[in-house]
């Protein structure tokens, strides 16, 4: 009876809409780092930490304001307490694993085993309660007893709690789990020489009445601060035997110390790619507006460099090889070493191709490696707007089929310029001169907006002689059509793109007299 | 106006784009290769030539005054040094050429070339021009190479022009329907946009030629209106 009730409840759970939202928002809340919202929690949790430790700090010699005293030991301890509760209940999905066993053992026509699946429950939720993140979280709940003198001290586990809070410390705990086993020669290394020469000392100076090292524990103390090289001086050996013992731990001293600031550094070279690529992942996931440029050769380097102009630009450079990256991060941009004709390569980088991506460019000077790469990405989001470079304009026809929506391909520009250079040598500078990027006239693109349509409801009252500025003419986003030179009564609708022509900065100064014109009225 | 000849030295990809796109514009066109494999071909009449070419061909049968030379070698140093090699012996021959890159494009320049195509910037600034503002570029690439019927023209101020000694600033030129004058060029061969300081106190003289957007239609109507044609002329053309 009662297996049924757990598994029917097990069911609804696992099925229940609104309880699996509720679980992921939690889990968003608490683990998933790309979370917007995570930052807030863990900005509080540390603030809570901080709070903690202020006021252990003050009890010392003060007297500590009892709400203040109230909030550190009871309100903080029930936060960190359900905290803990939480993730405990994230750790892993109970209703999920009874419903697998439940569908696993009617598959196989036999009776369902609950205790099986209770048992591995167990095991997931007990490995979750002694693994080392778990128990300082447990620790940190403990001065809620603070009536216990000595379970005030917990207090200080809070701190520990950070490790979960700063994404550095995180970090640094990595990079030294990397060299486990070296670190544990060295301690092993550390602990003979300490504890041989802490029994040798005391053999040699146990017994004289001038030495300060009378006891074991003594000797243990002056070891450690011999091998260390503080050597604060407090206890030092008179016996000749005793110094030589010191002169020995003193050398054995330099090279444990010697051998953990190699190792740490050794640790961090080694990792220090890994964490730079993780940072550089991690600070990807908050931009916008990206492009992601494939291949990073001569068309592309000038391609980023003008699309750096716009400052609402951000670029991504992925390439395999590692030469055209190491170019890249010298140019102070954001580049990996990733091979862009590979799922996993976009897996990694963790990136929403809806939200974030405005378009793709695949650069490479090699038609074969723009199809990979363009063919790759269409089956990660088949709606990925992707522009693409043609080396050879007989691989048109292959770059369309991979579903490439933008083809550029500079053997037909050659041929396009050259008809306009012999046949209108005048106009085509003119153009030419309009789409430079360094020219002083420039075309330019002004978004009609609920502002403007406000105050100039046609173009014949936009005033753009006032500001030198021709208007070529109107584009309309909901027919998509191109109004050449429109008359003055024309409407102006929102969504609309003026194009005009003029001087930079007066185009400049135009625009914002468009935009600005409600405040100044 | 039909310039006599285009010579294009080099047989390749760029070579092939450039020939279906002036054919038709020139009386003649000669291919000069240096693969001595490429000269048997059916479909075109190629000459060979060296670099150490003393140009005897050209000297003898081409009317290089009234050419264009087309120098689109891809190898950069070899492309350089034939338009150095053609600017020596032919002074007043236009010379095109392209660049791998803007290095390459201004030695090319400092060769002698009337004007250089840089290959990497040409395109970056296409696909750049995609990217930030892809209805200006749109239209413009519709109007420059006439995919729409919208249209670029060039029209040259006549002794007896309607405008002639007209103050620019001074034209309403929304009398004229469906035209928009973008630049006009002066004597001196420079181009300034009609809205500029200098252009606004210039006085409309023969010889100027306007740049104007417009409909086939509109540009013929303006045409009429003012008493000036559409003009290429070559010996006016310089950079």
């Amino acid at each position: 009876m009662i297996q049924k009730l757990i598994i029917d409840v097990a069911y609804h759970l696992n099925t229940s809409k609104n309880y699996q939202l509720k679980k992921l928002y939690f889990y968003n809340l608490l683990e998933n780092n790309s979370y917007k919202y995570k930052k807030y929690v863990d900005l509080f949790m540390v603030t809570l930490i901080f709070i903690s430790v202020v006021v252990l700090i003050r009890e010392v010699k003060h007297h500590v304001n009892d709400y203040l005293l109230f909030f550190s030991n009871y309100i903080i301890s029930i936060i960190f307490f359900i905290e803990y509760m939480l993730r405990l209940w994230l750790s892993s999905s109970v209703s999920e694993i009874i419903v697998e066993q439940a569908e696993h053992d009617t598959f196989l026509l036999r009776e369902i085993r609950l205790s099986k699946a209770l048992k591995k429950v167990l095991d997931i939720k007990l490995n979750h309660i002694f693994s080392f993140n778990a128990i300082i979280d447990l620790l940190a709940v403990l001065p809620f007893f603070h009536e216990l003198r000595l379970l005030r001290i917990f207090i200080l586990f809070r701190v520990f709690k950070l490790f979960r809070y700063a994404k550095s410390f995180r970090t640094l705990a990595s990079v030294l789990a990397s060299k486990k086993f070296e670190f544990l020669t060295l301690a092993m290394f550390a602990f003979i020489v300490i504890f041989v020469s802490s029994v040798l000392i005391y053999v040699m100076e146990g017994n004289n009445k001038n030495s300060p090292i009378n006891t074991m524990y003594e000797a243990i103390y002056w070891s450690i601060v011999t091998i260390s090289t503080v050597g604060y001086g407090d206890m030092i050996p008179v016996t000749s035997e005793g110094r030589f013992v010191a002169m020995l731990v003193i050398v054995a001293g330099v090279a444990v110390l010697a051998f953990t600031t190699s190792l740490v550094v050794s640790a961090f070279t080694e990792k220090l790619d890994e964490i730079k690529e993780i940072k550089i992942i991690e600070d990807i996931s908050k931009l916008h507006k990206l492009y992601l440029v494939c291949g990073y050769e001569n068309v592309a380097k000038e391609v980023v460099r003008k699309l750096l102009k716009n400052k609402d630009n951000n670029i991504i450079i992925i390439d395999k090889n590692i030469q055209n990256v190491v170019e890249a991060k010298r140019e102070g941009l954001t580049a990996l070493n990733y091979d862009p004709g590979s799922v996993d390569s976009y897996k990694k980088l963790n990136l929403d191709f809806k939200k974030q991506i405005t378009s793709v460019l695949c650069l490479h000077e090699n038609d074969v490696d723009n199809v990979y790469t363009a063919l790759t990405l269409k089956s990660i989001d088949k709606n990925i707007n992707i522009l693409s470079l043609l080396v050879e304009s007989s691989n048109r026809k292959k770059l369309k089929f991979a579903g490439i929506d933008t083809i550029v391909c500079p053997q037909e520009l050659i041929g396009l310029i050259t008809r306009e250079i012999v046949g209108k040598p005048v106009a085509f500078e003119v153009i030419h001169e309009l789409r430079s990027e360094d020219a002083h006239v420039k075309i330019d693109e002004i978004a009609v907006t609920q502002r403007i349509v406000d105050n100039f409801s046609t173009i014949g009252e936009l005033g753009n002689e006032e500001y030198r500025i021709v208007v070529l003419g109107l584009f309309r986003n909901k027919q998509e059509h191109f109004y050449f030179n429109p008359l003055d009564n024309t409407l102006l609708e929102i969504g609309d793109y003026i194009l005009v022509i003029g001087y930079r900065v007066f185009i400049k100064e135009f625009e914002k007299y468009l935009l600005t014109k409600v405040n100044n009225a | 106006m039909l310039k006599t000849t285009a010579l294009i030295f080099g047989f390749n990809k760029y070579s092939l784009e450039i020939i279906s796109n002036v054919d038709g514009k020139y009386r003649d066109i000669k291919i000069f290769s240096q693969n001595e494999e490429n000269i048997q071909n059916d479909k075109y009449e190629i000459i060979h030539f060296d670099l150490s070419d003393e140009w005897e061909y050209i000297e003898n049968n081409i009317d290089t005054e009234n050419s264009v030379a087309f120098c689109v070698l891809e190898d950069m140093a070899k492309n350089i040094f034939l338009t150095i090699s053609l600017r020596s012996h032919f002074e007043h021959l236009k010379i095109i050429a392209i660049a791998s890159d803007k290095e390459n494009a201004n030695k090319l320049s400092m060769a002698g070339a009337n004007k250089v195509v840089p290959l990497v910037e040409t395109t970056s600034d296409i696909m750049a021009n995609m990217i930030e503002n892809p209805i200006s570029n749109t239209v413009l690439h519709s109007i420059l190479y006439e995919e729409s019927n919208l249209k670029i023209a060039q029209i040259k101020i006549d002794d007896d022009s309607y405008f002639q000694d007209e103050k620019l600033s001074n034209i309403d030129w929304s009398r004229y329907n469906g035209i928009i004058v973008l630049s006009v060029m002066h004597e001196d061969m420079s181009s300034e946009f009609i809205y500029s300081s200098k252009a606004r106190h210039h006085i409309i003289k023969s010889g100027d030629i306007l740049v104007i957007v417009g409909y086939e239609e509109d540009i013929e109507n303006f045409e009429k209106i003012i008493g000036s044609k559409r003009y290429v002329n070559w010996s006016d053309w310089s950079w």
